[in-house]
Order: C-alpha cells, then structure tokens, then sequence
C-alpha cells in the first residue's frame, strides 16, 4: 500500500480521515452549546464516515468506523453498539451506492447524505426506543440529523480540499 | 469536489475483504448492543467507562479552553449592553436577598434551640467538592456531564451533583479524575422527590427535553398540586439526601405534570458533588426492638382465656 511505501508521513495520511471522525465525537462531548444549547451539535462522525466511504472508502475502513462509533457510544454514556450499528450500516448503504454517487453533482450528493443520516438516526432512535422500553420522540433525533445536514456542504468542501491536497498529495 | 470519485487509492483497508469485515462488525455491534439491553455493561464496559473518563479528561479541558474564552468574550459584549438594567435588577435582589438572611438567621437559631430541645439525630452535613464541567454530552437523547473530578478527589457513584440553584442529577460513571453526572433530564433519569406545599412524594422522570416529568406512586392526592409549588429530593431510597431543590411545579394538563428546573442545566461551567452518608440505623437495637415485641405479643396470646 502506498503509506508504507511513503513512511510515516503516509500513514499520517491514512490515519487522518479515522483522526478527523474520533476528533468530532470529542466535539459532541464538549459545552459547545450552539445558541444557548437549542441548536444540538452536528454528528461531524457521520459527515466523516459518508464523505470518506464514498471518496475513498480504503481510508475509513470498518475498524475505523467501528471505534469511532465505539468512542461515540462511550462518551455519549448510552448502551454499547448504538451508534456502531449506525455508522457501519450507513457506510455499507455508502459502499453499495458508490458508483451511483460517483461523479454527480454535489446536491445529488447532498440529498444521498440526508437519506444516510435519516436512516442513522431512524435506526438510533428505534435502539434507544428499545432501550427505554417506550416510544421516545423522534424530533430530537430529526433535529441533529437536520443541522448535521446543513453542516455537511460547509465541512465537504473542507474535508475534498484536504483529500485532494493533503491526503492524496 | 466533482473529479473526487475519480482517484482510486489504497488507504487503511483492503478491498477484496472490506464488505466481510464490515458484515463482522456489524454483528459484534448488534451483540454489544443485546448485551447493553440485558444488563451486562456493569462490569467490564463500566470499567472501560471509567478509564476512558480519565484518558478523554484532559483532552477535553483543552479544548474547553478556546470555547469558554469566546464564551466569556460573548457574554461580557451582552453584559456590556446591559449593564444599567442589570445593575438595578441586582440592587433589588439583593435588598431582598437581606431581608430573607435576616429571617433566615432568626429561624435557624430556632431551629438550633429546638434541635437541642429534641434531642433530634440528624444526617451530617454533606461536605461539597467544587469542580468545572469539562464534557457535555451532544446525543439527541442523553444528557449528562463530565467534570474534572473523580475518586481521588473522593467522589463516589451516586453522589448528588448541584449548581447554585440546584439539583442538576447525580455521578452514574466515577473515573479516577473523571467522573460522569447523569443530568436530570436525561432519558433514563429517575430522582424520588416529595412536593413540600402537597406532601406528595413523586419521580421526576427526564424527558430528554428541557422539562422532565413527575410520574406518581398514588394518585389520590394529585388533584391538590397546583403550579409553583416547590420540589425537593425526598431521600427515598437512600441515594441522594432529602431536602435539596429540584424545581417547581410547571405545567399541569391531563396526561403530564412538567417540571421546572432550578438549576441551569443548559449552562453549567461549575458544579459541586456532595459528599455525604446517610445515619445508619442500629440493626441490632430493631432487631432487639422487634423480638421485644414478638414476645411481648406471644406472652399475651398465651395468657389470653380463649386461647
């Protein structure tokens, strides 16, 4: 593979994209409190893990996918295998669509990301549904993944510039 | 961003084995999960809990850096605006701040001479441990804090956490300098409180809203609340003390009593962990009591005529 043709420097560069995902669960750890707490903090793991798996799915792998949904699950304090189960199943949705998205403009992808993240979050809120025993309200989980939606162009075409200049330099 | 899917380059995993994996993972996710709903994060993921508290601890005091800077800055520019209105906003308060001390003072010398009057046992003071909120969980359902605070600094699972107005929840996690604080409206937060004008005691459930609920034991008193009446914590069940603010009576309709916190639960940067032990009560005096009892009872059935 090409890091370890490259050192240590390549591996820095395949690391990024897990670092990037593990550095937004500890974003949704931290007192960020977007407008006095009413707006929730974006999922930046599930941009990671959509945007990577779709543009170069070798650089989150599943066991990256898998420990960030771990550190997820841990911080956040809920039960284990929640959010691991919604990151690996919206990047498998990603894998198997991938020559779909492939090339289309930017919207397209968009809209693709929004029916990732509303899956992720349909299958969060039906676990923890189950966890409670009771039918919990679905808005909080539609909120998050709607301000995680409009995050997403603004962190794209952040994270495509650091793909094409940095990584894949 | 257009000409991204066309570079095909080989980072951390393989291609030919990357669906297996993931398949593999997915499994053990959905078994994690299974093993949560039954109970099983007691042990070995509870001490996984705990030492992750303690590795992610100074990594999020650092970045809590940068953000209270720009949160201070924001809130002194809001200050700044306000200062005339706020200033005599306070001057009032604080008059009637006075004249509350004064009567306090006169009632706790009453209390003191009738405590001694009565002889009357009471729990020890709790001793307060004052610590900064590190952490803030950003999930659509949990609701809980990390502070910067753990065993070395004697907290233990379970102690009652509270801000300048009050209950905030109580430590479910306790890392060795980190521990997390369930806040009260989380989902699977359940606190015994006792409505001091109504005498009711209740549960005040999280909602993960901003506004838990109260749920009832017994409902035949329920008709007597009334909005504004205060909560304390009831000290059923013997984990958090009796007595300290919860809230208030919000909103009664017919299905949900809501519940208005004290505590600034939305913008808390320091909290204090109370440290304290309930009075334990001498199990070979009642046991000693009790077989009194049961004698003296037995002796009276069998001296009773009929029997």
């Amino acid at each position: 593979m090409f890091y370890t043709d490259q050192g240590m420097s390549g591996i820095a560069k395949a690391l990024t994209p897990t670092l990037i995902g593990l550095a937004g669960v500890l974003a949704l750890s931290l007192p960020i409190r977007l407008f006095e707490g009413t707006i929730p903090t974006p999922l930046i793991p599930l941009i990671v893990i959509f945007f990577w798996s779709l543009y170069g799915p070798d650089y989150v792998p599943s066991v990256s996918t898998f420990l960030i949904g771990l550190l997820q699950d841990f911080m956040l304090g809920g039960p284990l295998g929640v959010w691991t189960t919604a990151y690996l199943v919206t990047q498998y949705m990603i894998i198997n669509q991938r020559s779909y998205f492939q090339g289309r403009e930017q919207h397209v992808v968009w809209l693709g990301f929004l029916i990732a993240a509303l899956t992720a979050g349909l299958m969060v809120w039906g676990a923890m549904s189950m966890f409670s025993g009771q039918w919990l309200s679905i808005w909080p989980m539609l909120g998050q993944v709607l301000v995680t939606f409009a995050f997403y162009p603004v962190l794209a075409v952040g994270f495509s510039s650091l793909h094409e200049r940095v990584i894949m330099d | 961003m257009e000409e991204l899917g066309q570079f095909r380059r080989e980072g951390l995993g393989k291609k030919s084995n990357r669906r297996l994996s993931l398949i593999f993972l997915l499994a053990v996710s959905v078994m994690m999960f299974v093993f949560s709903l039954y109970g099983a994060q007691a042990s070995v993921f509870e001490k996984a809990r705990e030492t992750l508290l303690d590795i992610v601890e100074p990594v999020l005091s650092v970045f809590n850096r940068p953000l209270r800077f720009v949160d201070n800055r924001i809130g002194n520019i809001t200050d700044y605006f306000n200062y005339l209105e706020q200033n005599e906003r306070l001057r009032e308060e604080n008059a009637e701040l006075r004249t509350w001390m004064n009567e306090a003072i006169t009632l706790r010398r009453q209390v003191t001479y009738y405590q001694e009057l009565l002889d009357v046992q009471f729990d020890e003071a709790a001793e307060a441990i004052d610590t900064r909120v590190v952490g803030e969980t950003g999930g659509p359902y949990q609701r809980s804090l990390i502070i910067n605070a753990g065993r070395s600094q004697g907290i233990e699972t379970g102690d009652a956490v509270i801000d300048t107005e009050g209950l905030i929840g109580h430590v479910v996690t306790t890392g060795n300098s980190a521990s997390r604080v369930l806040m009260l409206t989380d989902f699977s937060s359940r606190v015994p409180v006792f409505i001091e004008d109504a005498g009711i005691e209740a549960i005040v459930a999280g909602k993960y809203l901003d506004a838990p609920e109260l749920m009832f034991l017994e409902t035949r008193d329920i008709e007597t609340l009334q909005p504004g009446m205060r909560i304390v914590t009831s000290g059923a069940g013997g984990n958090l003390p009796r007595g300290i603010p919860v809230g208030s009576v919000d909103s009664i309709d017919e299905r949900t009593i809501k519940v208005r916190l004290f505590s600034k639960y939305n913008d808390t940067d320091f909290v204090r962990v109370l440290d304290y032990d309930f009075i334990e009560i001498s199990v070979d005096e009642d046991i000693g009591a009790d077989t009194a009892i049961i004698a003296a009872e037995s002796e009276v059935g069998s001296s009773d005529p009929e029997n």
